[in-house]
């Protein structure tokens, strides 16, 4: 792998023990995949330090304790408790305030204290061609076929990425990787983003790790409905880009999306497809829910207008707990709009920072009692998300209800779910 | 003892018996990371500890979170003492392998695949790029 200059002193450690455990970090990964050589990047999406993983906020602490800084702009992935508001999730205080501690760390490096899956609704919006990292498998899909930014699905490694401002070249920094391999004509009418969501899910589901090229949509998506789609994919299948021509930087065509090569026939995207991902999901026999969730990924600020909408003048029942989860940012632009007065009127806990998955999952697979972290007791979530309904299923092991946002919503106000349940669906 | 050539991917050097496992591994769910053992629905490895073993894997499953766990499998002292895939395993994997530094091949030459049976010790040495996984 050949190295500039520059990479070699940090390499060598000239620039400081930090910055050569990064770059050795990063030379190995790119022989392992055949980089030729690194590449600069524009941005990194970074780990948060995980309060509910073992020494994870010390893995945080250890960097900013060595005086590194991270030398892109940098966001931060959502973390496992609300910094601020804990007690709405009932996150124990030591919980808390160990998440804190990675905001602390996270100040010292010249992060963007983002808390969040969707930084981009946070003001983090790369440019076309930037290449850039990302820890969030959402935001290397959302930045690589919303943007045309050129992101890889990684790991802790874009901490070592925004350190250094190099990452290795290949996957899908390479322009030859970033063309269509399947075609998929969408044949349904497709309204807000859970349909979208499910829409990503069948996707991912069907074209694995490959880059799917979707076209018939009646009309353009707009942003949330982009963003529930790429999530989608990324949740059920390896996929890091897709193409929609037209609105993924630079595919004009079907033809340039298959780098105008032999274009596959088109694989038909039929109701009945969308319909089957909504009754994957709805596990639980009956209506009754302990958690009603929105925003997975994180709401933005539209999302958040839609919401208030819906619940202004209403109230929650007394029988549900109703999350709203987001960004701190866009619980910030919110709250001076007036929204968060509305939703918080109406009994809804507007939550930052963390999501159902992010502040159960773990206390699922590493409860720790030291933290006064015990697995948690939840039998039936309602969300309007195929991710959130994936990793609730799967990893917190509870029963799910899955449907579109509005649906959800009046479950909330009703404290029951009236709609297709699993009893309702399986003979 | 015999021994094979292989693609260094992470440097080390551990030591170990095998656990050969004959499905793909995702270690987003597949092992608990308390424990050790394999949860996932994996048949021909279902409740081994992977602890202490040189793990033999044909690829790994995707999942952007698998580094985390792996390291997470690390820091609660339950990580394999070295990896070998048939396949690269993903970006993910490789990272969580380098922050835990658990060694790690890939595409073993000759007749590795004929030759290894579980409980076999096994060593693997990776510098450089150049792995060695020697059978004895």
């Amino acid at each position: 792998m050949e190295l500039t200059r520059e990479e070699e002193d940090m390499l060598a450690g000239k620039q400081g023990a930090t910055k050569r455990v990064a770059m050795e970090g990063l030379v190995q990964l790119g022989r392992a995949y055949g980089a030729p050589r690194m590449v600069e990047i524009g941005y990194a999406h970074v780990h948060a330090g995980m309060a509910l993983y073992l020494e994870d906020v010390e893995m945080i602490e250890e960097l900013a304790g060595q005086n590194a800084r991270f030398s892109v702009p940098t966001s931060v992935n959502i973390a496992n408790a609300d910094t601020v508001n804990w007690q709405q999730t009932g996150a124990p205080e030591k919980l808390a305030r160990l998440q804190q501690r990675a905001g602390t760390a996270h100040h010292k490096l010249g992060s963007s204290c983002t808390f969040t899956c969707t930084p981009y609704w946070a003001g983090h919006w790369p440019t076309w061609n930037m290449h850039m990292t990302s820890i969030e498998s959402g935001v290397t899909v959302f930045c690589n076929s919303v943007i045309g930014a050129k992101s890889n699905r990684d790991g802790y490694f874009s901490v070592y990425a925004g350190l250094t401002g190099r990452y290795p070249l290949f996957g899908y920094h390479l322009d030859e990787n970033r063309r269509g391999n399947m075609l998929f004509a969408v044949d349904a009418q497709l309204s807000g983003t859970t349909d979208f969501s499910c829409l990503g899910f069948h996707i991912g589901k069907v074209v694995g790790d490959g880059v799917p090229v979707v076209t018939g949509f009646k009309r353009r998506p707009s942003l949330d409905e982009l963003d529930a789609l790429g999530v989608g994919m990324a949740t059920s299948g390896g996929v890091a880009l897709f193409i929609i021509p037209q609105i993924t930087p630079p595919y004009a065509s079907i033809e340039q999306a298959f780098a105008f090569g032999p274009v596959p026939d088109p694989l038909p995207v039929r109701r009945a497809d969308i319909d089957a991902v909504y009754d994957y999901f709805c596990t639980s026999p009956t209506g009754d829910v302990d958690i009603i969730h929105v925003g997975c990924p994180h709401a933005s600020f539209e999302e958040m207008r839609e919401y208030a909408e819906m619940l202004r003048g209403k109230k929650v029942s007394a029988n549900v707990e109703f999350w709203i989860t987001t960004s701190r940012a866009v619980r910030n632009m919110s709250q001076e709009q007036g929204l968060l007065k509305v939703l918080e009127a109406a009994g809804a806990k507007v939550i930052a920072d963390t999501c159902p998955i992010s502040c159960h999952f773990a206390r699922t697979v590493s409860p720790d009692p030291a933290l006064g972290v015990v697995p948690p007791t939840i039998g039936t979530v309602l969300v309007d998300s195929a991710k959130q309904a994936k990793y609730v299923r799967d990893m917190i092991r509870c029963d799910t209800l899955l449907a579109p946002t509005a649906q959800v919503i009046e479950a909330a106000i009703a404290g029951r779910y009236a709609g297709p349940t699993a009893q309702g669906r399986t003979p | 003892m015999k021994e094979f050539h292989a693609r260094g991917i992470v440097s080390g050097k551990g030591a170990g018996p095998a656990l050969v496992s004959e499905e793909a591994i995702s270690f987003l769910g597949d092992i608990d990371i308390k424990s050790g053992r394999v949860v996932g629905d994996l048949a021909s490895v279902r409740n081994a500890s992977v602890r202490g073993t040189v793990l033999i894997i044909p690829y790994t499953r995707g999942s952007a979170g698998a580094w985390r766990f792996l390291y997470q499998l690390f820091k609660h002292g339950n990580h394999p003492a070295a990896i070998v895939s048939n396949i690269v395993p993903d970006p993910a994997v490789i990272q969580g392998a380098i922050l835990a530094g658990i060694p790690t091949v890939c595409e073993p030459q000759g007749d590795f695949k004929e030759a290894i049976a579980n409980g076999q010790r096994v060593e693997v040495e990776v510098k450089d790029s150049i792995g060695i996984v020697r059978l004895g």
